[in-house]
């Protein structure tokens, strides 16, 4: 997968023993806010902001396959960050692979 | 018989029902009627974001758009309203003349704000709808003084967004603190405070006795004799349900329209549900609950759609509702009532805790200020009502979802002996780390 400006951009994002299984959480590489799942062993990266009104996913909670925000509880599927409830929206998503032990993410740096 | 549904009142839990039915694979015509000239749209950003935003368009706040409709195949018919029903022949009379015929009907005419009788005019809000949000925001100014009758949460939310207007506030609220019906003295004393903070003048246990508006404002005399002058005034004392139609077709209404668990009413292939729908909930005691809250017209408009088409399993969802005030995040699920016990994390002094409600120490209902997460998680527990251990609850370093024994295992690893039948235990998390794989 590969950047909006069609170059590939790994950044270190986070020691992939930070992030257990079933868990999520946010880190930050350049100006951009990513969350971090671990659905079932899988590491995804989708942007760290809610489609709703913008609040942070990472505070949210991820119970069966789903992300709930914890503002107003709008949810999106852990594996491919499309909208649940409601439907029609889609988190931003970001390359992500797992290297070495280090989790990293293709986003911009700056 | 034709194969239509026919959906009543173009709100939330219309469009929800309109979806589900759409979702769960019926193919049949759907007709949502609304008596509003403009699609159906979310309604709680009418007390905050839509009503400070001075541009107010309703296009930013609709749940769906045309096209939405249109692939859906769903009539929506707009400006329109239902003025009788004859369950009898199975068809609502409209009023353009029209008949329509239906093979299952919903009810979601959802509600309108209790007015005073005689207090209208220029100066006097009442908030409902979209063009009750455009008319008072455009009159909250750095100048305006609003007076709001009822500390509600349409009192406190246009609170506080009237003073992020600039606008000088005073809330007269006659119980001994806003919201204490439904969460207690202590937590509306938290919200009460949080409103003062802001500059909000907050009297409590204040009954109005005299009411006086003019065409330059208003004066509001208080029992203690006290009279309070301002520029506009926003009644906010609760809300009616619309159930005259389904009164005047013969269907069981007692303060709402009375469904069973599957949101059925007393007429044959009629439902009902959202803000004018009285269920007997399951997990509460089966109380009386006509629940005026967007989720629960989310989830009982689906539950209904999903009972029209033969699934009869009972509503029985935990109610959540929140509240916005200011930057802060209420939060509620289940009902606070019919507890024998009450364990708070943090402290209602720094407008950071959650009290959770417990009955034979199984949580049944959660009220967070600034902790939306403890709300979130708590709602698995109060469906499934296991006992939980208290000490963890009330330690704010454990997730909310550790305090119960879990109930799916996540790996072999983390089973444990089952406790003995009425001991709590805290499951904690799995003592072996998951090696992660790259993914999508």
């Amino acid at each position: 997968m590969t950047s909006e400006t069609g170059t590939t951009s790994w950044q270190v994002a986070l020691d992939a023993d930070e992030l257990w299984e079933d868990e999520m959480t946010g880190v930050t590489i350049g100006d951009t806010a990513i969350l971090l799942v671990n659905q079932g062993g899988e590491v995804r990266a989708f942007e760290d902001r809610c489609a709703h009104q913008e609040w942070a996913l990472s505070d949210g909670v991820l119970e069966d396959g789903t992300i709930t925000c914890v503002r107003h509880s709008w949810q999106f599927d852990a594996e491919t960050g499309a909208g649940q409830n409601p439907t029609g929206c889609q988190l931003r998503t970001f390359g992500c692979k797992v290297q070495d032990g280090v989790i990293y993410v293709d986003a911009p740096d700056e | 018989m034709d194969e239509t549904v026919v959906i009543v009142g173009a709100g939330t839990t219309g469009v929800s029902a309109a979806q589900t039915l759409r979702q769960e694979g019926y193919t049949g015509r759907i007709v949502l009627i609304g008596a509003e000239s403009v699609p159906p749209y979310e309604r709680p950003p009418l007390s905050k974001e839509f009503l400070h935003d001075d541009n107010r368009d309703v296009a930013t706040i609709v749940l769906k758009d045309q096209q939405w409709y249109d692939e859906h195949g769903i009539e929506v018919r707009l400006g329109r309203t239902v003025t009788a029903i004859d369950p009898a022949r199975h068809c609502v009379q409209l009023d353009d003349g029209s008949r329509l015929t239906y093979r299952q009907l919903l009810i979601a005419t959802g509600g309108r704000p209790r007015r005073i009788p005689g207090v209208e005019g220029q100066r006097v809000h009442y908030l409902r709808d979209a063009h009750d949000a455009e008319r008072l925001g455009a009159a909250l100014t750095p100048r305006s003084h609003l007076i709001v009758l009822g500390g509600g949460f349409i009192g406190c939310e246009v609170a506080a967004t009237a003073r992020r207007r600039g606008a000088r506030v005073t809330v007269i609220e006659r119980e001994p603190a806003p919201l204490a019906r439904v969460l207690g003295a202590d937590i509306g004393s938290a919200i009460a405070r949080v409103h003062r903070d802001k500059g909000v003048d907050f009297r409590v246990g204040s009954d109005t006795s005299e009411l006086s508006v003019t065409t330059q404002g208003v004066s509001v005399t208080l029992s203690s004799g006290e009279s309070i002058d301002g520029t506009e005034l926003l009644v906010a004392i609760g809300m009616v349900p619309n159930d005259e139609l389904a009164s005047a077709a013969g269907i069981t209404v007692d303060n709402g329209i009375v469904v069973d668990d599957a949101c059925q009413t007393s007429a044959p292939d009629v439902y009902a549900a959202g803000d004018v729908a009285v269920h007997a909930h399951p997990l509460f005691d089966r109380l009386p609950l006509r629940v005026e809250q967007y989720d629960n017209a989310v989830r009982q408009g689906a539950a209904a759609a999903r009972a029209m088409l033969g699934d009869h399993s009972a509503y029985d969802d935990p109610h959540w509702f929140w509240s916005d005030q200011y930057e802060h995040s209420l939060q509620c699920i289940g009902i606070p009532t019919g507890h024998d016990q009450v364990v708070l994390r943090g402290s209602t002094d720094d407008n950071a805790f959650t009290a959770f409600y417990l009955r034979r120490g199984a949580i049944r209902a959660a009220v967070s200020l600034n902790r939306g997460k403890d709300v979130l998680m708590a709602r698995t527990l109060i469906s499934v009502g296991t006992p939980v251990d208290l000490h963890a609850l009330a330690d704010e370093s454990v997730p909310v979802n550790r305090v119960a024994p879990r109930t799916r295992t996540p790996s072999p690893a983390s089973e444990a002996p089952s406790p003995p039948p009425g001991m709590a235990v805290g499951a904690g998390r799995p003592m072996i780390r998951c090696r992660v794989r790259a993914g999508g």
